[in-house]
């Protein structure tokens, strides 16, 4: 380059001046292929779901991200910061479980404000209820909240039989007359059967053997609460969907409710209910 | 090099025979003095006074050949601009040239013209051009480089001779040449036996902008006080009463 | 139609409007590309720049934006490096203004060239020693580091972070984003001083001439800081167009508080060092070349009032403001003050850039005027044209003000507080919530 530059001649200036500039010029280019390099490797190894779904996390109002053990009072105000895993929470491990507390009054109802939500039933954040079935495996659902704000789904689409989900991964895919929804796998496992029209489950999956569980799931004293919570998000986002003000106290949700709505935002709302950005 | 201001007449010859020399094309019929090519141009300079005090001269302005940081050099991103070690003469690479003009704002003689246009010559001219320079293209800057392809034409004689000197009668540029009342003096001003030192020396030689530090080499000579005092002045068009000192 | 694009939860208007909306900077953006091509195929004959007026009004705004586009990078240090979170809310839209400056900016230069294919001769055969090659090689950079800034801007779009590559490596990206915060600081230190030390290092116009500090003459710093006190208020009239535009609320008044009390600071050390640097040119620098300073202001329109309003009134006056908190309080007197900030920056360039070739050096001169022509004016509008469509594209697409969401809730909220046959239910749940949780532990 430069020696052949007529009668060029080198001075410490050039070296110091040119020397800075490529070096700043090599730090770019060496930090685009290190994404780049991460990428690939973060790629091949399947770290997107856990990715997209950090993301979604941090994308979330803050009243999505309220910790559980607000709901039963353990603390008194907490922002999740372990995007929903209370299996890696050090936080979680601190209180008692719920099954040693006694029964609360609260589990009792299988009604909670209209919703049927069975105590047998553990449940996921983003309105999927998990239920252990005799063979050892998962059956996997669409909890009624959340069947009845999506209403009669268009279109289903489900992983293939053998295919692994993973917790806060992608469970499957549901598409309504506006909206492009994701909904949350609530346990780790392998797909083994997709549940029939007249199931109550939508997929089994045969646990992980390196699974951590389903302590991270909601269950007994803390659905109803958390059903609470969820109707007054629900509220809140429709407020801003363009509906105004609606889901006055008392009420109920009619099934297929959406039908009534038709101007309002669905694909907003149902982003917010099911956690997805 | 060396002017005498009291010798020039105005008459233009330096610079029309500047820009035959260096196949400046004529210049486009919307052209105006403040974006045609010239290298060289000729100022009419008065003293404001009334008959029979009053009195003009004419001041010719081109490429001042600064020494010292020499602003267009310094300045230019890409070596375009080169200041010959031996000769001192500041050159231009019009096809290294970006067009950026940054030379142009830094020069304070306002010496360099910008090729607006693409140069066009009427076949008739074309014949007339000058083999030893090349013309430039359009989008690069110009200027005055003490007729570089008469500095080749002597080199290319000396070396035929196998003198590695030049003889100085062989390189003269074409203002120098052309002028009727040789008002030009050119020569090797470290050359302490030259005339070109020795009017650079004299009394009522003077450089423009000289306080500037940038050490041009181009002299001016005049006898007439208005004169020097005008030169000596930046400004001129606020306190006309300075000049007579 | 394009619904599914455009991020979750926001509200923007139907596709229709959109395109209505883009439709008179689609015609600005034509006009300009009429005029680039004329000044591009035809010559720069189309403009009204001339051998003694060489740079014109395209130097000047380029200089204006770049400095206004320096909240890209005074952003990007303050929340990367000094870890301000609450800048957060306008980094994207500081990213998106400092692209749009510098890419603008650098299209124009290409166009102000003689030959814009000899460009990358300044790598070749570089002139270290000219402040031209130090912008060249900033600039050049710097620009890929915004580019590269802005990639995981659009890559949070909806759709194409459904793509896992494009999501992986956004995340990948943005992890690494402080290491091009803290490139992209030092690049913009670097040029932003050397386009003021572009007008510094002028031994021949004494107007422009400074001492040296070290190496770099004393307009290098000033430029620098100038820059950081504009971008921010740069940042903040943006916004607020874009709110008014768009009739939201995009960010937090703490956020404009902010970058108003951020603007003030750098402004006032302008303030203090711009005086300093210009009394010791008038009474040094200026004489010693020969040149009494006042002998510049004597000349028709440019009087010492520009001096007086760049330095009070566009300076200190604004200054003050933003420093007192009383004063940032108050919405519109914020903004006035970031306008003034934005006018000052505009008029330092344009007396460094303008009146510097206007006024003459060699005794006999005349001092001079220039008027643009259109197409010079054109091939500017085009550079707003263009930056307005990229803000608009990406703004619609994409997720700007990550705020903007939460403040659409709140306001939603708000709106539906004073209707009286609606009880509070929020607050009323809570409450229930919090009844039954601690009546039962």
């Amino acid at each position: 380059m430069l020696p052949w530059v007529y009668e060029f001649h080198w001075t410490p200036f050039h070296i110091i001046f040119l020397s800075v500039f490529f070096t700043v010029f090599m730090v770019v280019a060496a930090t685009l292929t290190t994404a780049l390099r991460r990428t690939a490797k973060a790629h091949a190894t399947g770290a997107a779901e856990a990715i997209l779904w950090h993301s979604d996390f941090e994308d979330l109002a803050p009243a999505a991200r309220s910790c559980r053990h607000q709901f039963t009072g353990d603390v008194a105000h907490r922002q999740c910061d372990h995007a929903f895993d209370c299996r890696t929470c050090p936080l979680h491990r601190t209180f008692p479980p719920l099954e040693g507390r006694g029964v609360s009054p609260l589990t009792l109802q299988e009604d909670v404000l209209g919703f049927a939500m069975p105590a047998d039933r553990m449940y996921h954040r983003g309105h999927t209820w998990v239920a252990p079935d005799n063979e050892g495996n998962y059956l996997v659902g669409l909890d009624d909240f959340g069947k009845r704000i999506i209403g009669t789904a268009d279109a289903k689409e489900l992983p293939p039989v053998g295919s692994r989900v993973t917790v806060n991964g992608t469970g499957w895919k549901v598409r309504t007359h506006k909206a492009a929804l994701r909904i949350l796998s609530p346990v780790d496992g392998e797909v083994t059967a997709h549940g029939g029209a007249e199931d109550a489950w939508t997929l089994k999956v045969r646990p992980a053997e390196n699974g951590n569980g389903t302590e991270h799931l909601l269950r007994g004293a803390e659905v109803r609460p958390w059903i609470m919570r969820e109707m007054e998000r629900l509220q809140v986002s429709f407020a801003t969907a363009g509906v105004g003000a609606t889901l006055a106290d008392g009420g109920e949700l009619v099934p297929d409710f959406h039908r009534h709505f038709p101007k309002a935002d669905w694909d907003g709302v149902l982003g917010q209910m099911f956690l997805e950005a | 090099m060396v002017i005498d201001l009291d010798r020039c007449n105005g008459c233009g010859a330096c610079a029309v025979a500047c820009a035959v020399e260096n196949n400046v094309p004529p210049a486009h019929q919307q052209a105006n003095t403040r974006n045609a090519v010239s290298l060289m141009n000729v100022s009419a300079v008065s003293n404001h006074e009334q008959f029979p005090a009053g009195d003009t001269a004419y001041i010719p302005m081109f490429c001042q050949q600064c020494e010292n940081e020499t602003p267009c050099m310094t300045v230019c991103p890409q070596n375009a601009v080169d200041v010959d070690p031996v000769t001192g003469i500041v050159g231009q690479v019009p096809q290294r040239c970006l067009g950026c003009r940054y030379c142009m704002t830094a020069c304070p003689y306002h010496a360099r013209t910008f090729n607006w246009r693409d140069p066009e010559w009427t076949d008739g001219m074309k014949a007339q051009l000058n083999p030893a320079v090349a013309p430039r293209m359009r989008g690069v800057v110009e200027k005055c480089n003490f007729c570089h392809g008469r500095l080749h034409a002597a080199r290319e004689k000396a070396a035929a001779a196998g003198r590695n000197e030049i003889d100085p009668a062989d390189y003269v540029p074409a203002c120098v040449a052309s002028c009727p009342t040789n008002a030009i003096t050119f020569g090797d001003l470290n050359d302490e036996e030259s005339d070109v030192c020795r009017l650079s020396k004299s009394d009522g030689a003077f450089r423009f902008l000289a306080r500037l530090g940038t050490e041009p080499k181009v002299y001016y000579h005049t006898t007439k006080p208005w004169v020097r005092a005008l030169a000596e002045r930046s400004l001129t068009r606020t306190r006309q009463e300075e000049f007579h000192g | 139609m394009d619904s599914l694009l455009i991020p979750r939860g926001v509200q923007r208007t139907t596709f229709g409007r959109f395109l209505l909306w883009l439709l008179p900077w689609s015609a600005l953006l034509l006009v300009g590309l009429y005029a680039i091509y004329l000044c591009l195929i035809e010559g720069l004959y189309h403009t009204n720049m001339d051998n003694r007026f060489a740079f014109g009004i395209w130097i000047f705004l380029d200089l204006t934006v770049i400095a206004l586009g320096a909240g890209a990078f005074f952003t990007g240090f303050l929340l990367y490096i000094l870890r301000r979170t609450e800048l957060k809310a306008v980094i994207n839209s500081a990213v998106i203004i400092g692209l749009i400056c510098y890419s603008g900016a650098v299209l124009v230069l290409m166009v102000d060239v003689g030959q814009p294919l000899r460009a990358w001769f300044t790598f070749w055969h570089p002139n270290t020693h000219s402040m031209l090659t130090e912008v060249t090689f900033c600039l050049t950079c710097y620009l890929i580091v915004l580019l590269i800034e802005y990639i995981p801007i659009v890559l949070k779009n909806r759709q194409l972070r459904q793509i896992p590559k494009f999501l992986v490596f956004e995340f990948q990206l943005h992890k690494l984003m402080p290491v091009f915060a803290g490139i992209g600081t030092l690049l913009s230190f670097f040029h932003q001083g050397s386009l003021g030390g572009l007008f510094g290092v002028l031994r021949g116009r004494p107007f422009a001439f400074r001492e040296e500090l070290g190496i770099w003459p004393s307009t290098f710093f000033l430029f620098v800081i100038s820059a950081a006190a504009a971008g921010p208020s740069f940042i903040m009239l943006t916004t607020r167009l874009a709110e008014a535009v768009t009739r939201k609320r995009l960010v937090r008044d703490d956020v404009y508080r902010f970058l108003g009390r951020v603007s003030g600071i750098m402004l006032i050390a302008y303030v203090l060092l711009k005086t300093v640097d210009t009394l010791i040119w008038i009474n040094s620098t200026s004489p010693g070349s020969g040149f009494p300073a006042f002998e510049f202001y004597a000349t028709r329109s440019f009087g010492t009032w520009i001096l007086f309003t760049e330095i009070v009134l566009f300076g200190l006056l604004p200054a003050l403001v933003l420093l007192s908190d009383r004063m940032r309080r108050n919405r519109r007197v914020l903004f006035t003050a970031g306008a003034l900030v934005c006018c000052g920056v505009l008029l330092n360039r344009f007396v460094m850039t303008i009146q510097t070739l206007a006024l003459p050096t060699l005794p006999f001169d005349a001092f001079l005027t220039y008027l643009p022509s259109w197409e010079e004016v054109a091939a500017f509008l085009f550079v707003i044209a263009y930056g307005m469509i990229l803000y608009s594209v990406t703004y619609r697409y994409a997720t700007v003000f990550p705020q903007e969401k939460e403040l659409s809730m709140a306001r939603a909220d708000a709106a539906e507080a004073p209707a009286p046959s609606f009880p509070r239910r929020p607050s009323f749940v809570t409450a229930l919530i919090d009844r039954f949780a601690s009546s039962k532990l």
